[in-house]
């Protein structure tokens, strides 16, 4: 992974008092943080406890991040182990070996650098859709909504003809794929399993 | 990411990372939002060094029931704060010993004081319900800001 300018700026932004920064990070990072919680299969309650403690750690960290690449691995290790302690004081209150089995204790660490790999990637992909012209944006969410609409649905509410949305579909990606955000993922995210393929348009 | 990427390629990895952030709910986002009214707090942090539920904890393993008077030390450079849990209130004193103002921080964000006496003592009282944290001025001028206390 190579350092990603935006991010790098975010973090010295942040560091340096700027809040809306901050936010950006946290828009960032928190889906990287849920998941891992998610993984722990914490309560709402625990996932919130744990959620303040590791942004106030980070919080706390910003001035010292030397290398804002190694931002989401510190995240997800911190989430981690916060999720760890949690799941642990729980089941010695239960005076342990009662109710948790092994698998919810011990999260392997491969599961935990794929989902930075993955929370890397989607941050990337965001961030290069967020770039996109707004007309763009709306073609592709249409294209990308559960369920999916129809080019005649398309046709109607953003009036493209329904021949040019192939065309404009493809002009639209091909325009998030120069996007410098997504410039920052190096080699070997595509090793990563998409789940959810597209379905044939 | 690889240039070669096919559209539908494209557009799958798009759509899952779309959904990965709705999935997220806006409470949790919120969270880490407002953690920023932490940042550049002029204070030292004093680290948990000591909690004796966690020695509780452990004996209760081996053995049926020891007395449980709740203690926690938190500890900086310069600063380490003892506290114990007498009845309702929360008892703590400075070491060394140092007199100053204490801020009681909770996590909704309401803040109160306290005095700390010529001896470093001080009494927290009522104990907050939800997890705080305490904040030590003292005459000398040492900041000390502990972690978050659950009692």
């Amino acid at each position: 992974m190579r350092d990603d300018p935006h991010v790098v700026a975010l973090v010295t932004r942040a560091s340096g008092g700027d809040q809306g920064a901050w936010h950006e990070l946290v828009d960032r990072y928190a889906p990287l943080v849920y998941t891992i919680c998610t993984r722990y299969r914490l309560s709402n309650h625990d996932i919130e406890d744990v959620g303040q403690n590791v942004w106030l750690l980070l919080v706390e960290q910003l001035g010292k991040l030397r290398e804002p690449a190694a931002l989401p691995g510190w995240l997800a290790t911190t989430t981690a182990r916060e999720c760890l302690r949690v799941v642990t004081a729980a089941s010695k209150a239960e005076r342990l070996g009662t109710g948790l089995d092994d698998s919810v204790l011990f999260v392997d660490d491969t599961v935990i650098d794929e989902e930075i790999l993955v929370a890397e990637r989607n941050a990337a992909l965001r961030a290069a859709f967020a770039e996109l012209p707004p007309r763009c944006q709306q073609l592709l969410s249409m294209l990308l909504s559960d369920p999916p609409h129809s080019y005649a649905d398309i046709h109607r509410e953003l009036g493209i003809p329904v021949g040019s949305i192939g065309p404009q579909r493809a002009r639209c990606l091909e325009r998030m794929r120069r996007s410098s955000a997504l410039a920052a993922l190096g080699e070997g995210e595509d090793k990563i399993d998409i789940r959810g393929g597209e379905p044939g348009a | 990411m690889r240039n070669d990427w096919d559209d539908d390629r494209l557009l799958g990895a798009l759509r899952q990372a779309l959904r990965a952030r709705e999935a997220v709910p806006s409470w949790f986002i919120e969270t880490g939002r407002s953690a920023f009214a932490w940042h550049n707090i002029d204070a030292e942090l004093a680290q948990l060094t000591y909690d004796s539920n966690e020695d509780r904890l452990q004996a209760t393993v081996m053995r049926s029931e020891t007395a449980s008077i709740r203690a926690l030390t938190f500890t900086s450079a310069h600063l380490s704060v003892e506290l114990e849990v007498t009845g309702n209130s929360l008892l703590g004193q400075l070491l060394p010993a140092r007199e100053g103002e204490l801020e009681i921080h909770t996590r909704a964000g309401e803040i109160s004081t306290t005095e700390v006496d010529e001896i470093g003592c001080f009494s927290v009282d009522p104990i907050p319900e939800s997890p705080f944290r305490l904040r030590c001025h003292t005459a000398d001028g040492t900041h000390v800001l502990t972690g978050w206390i659950t009692i």
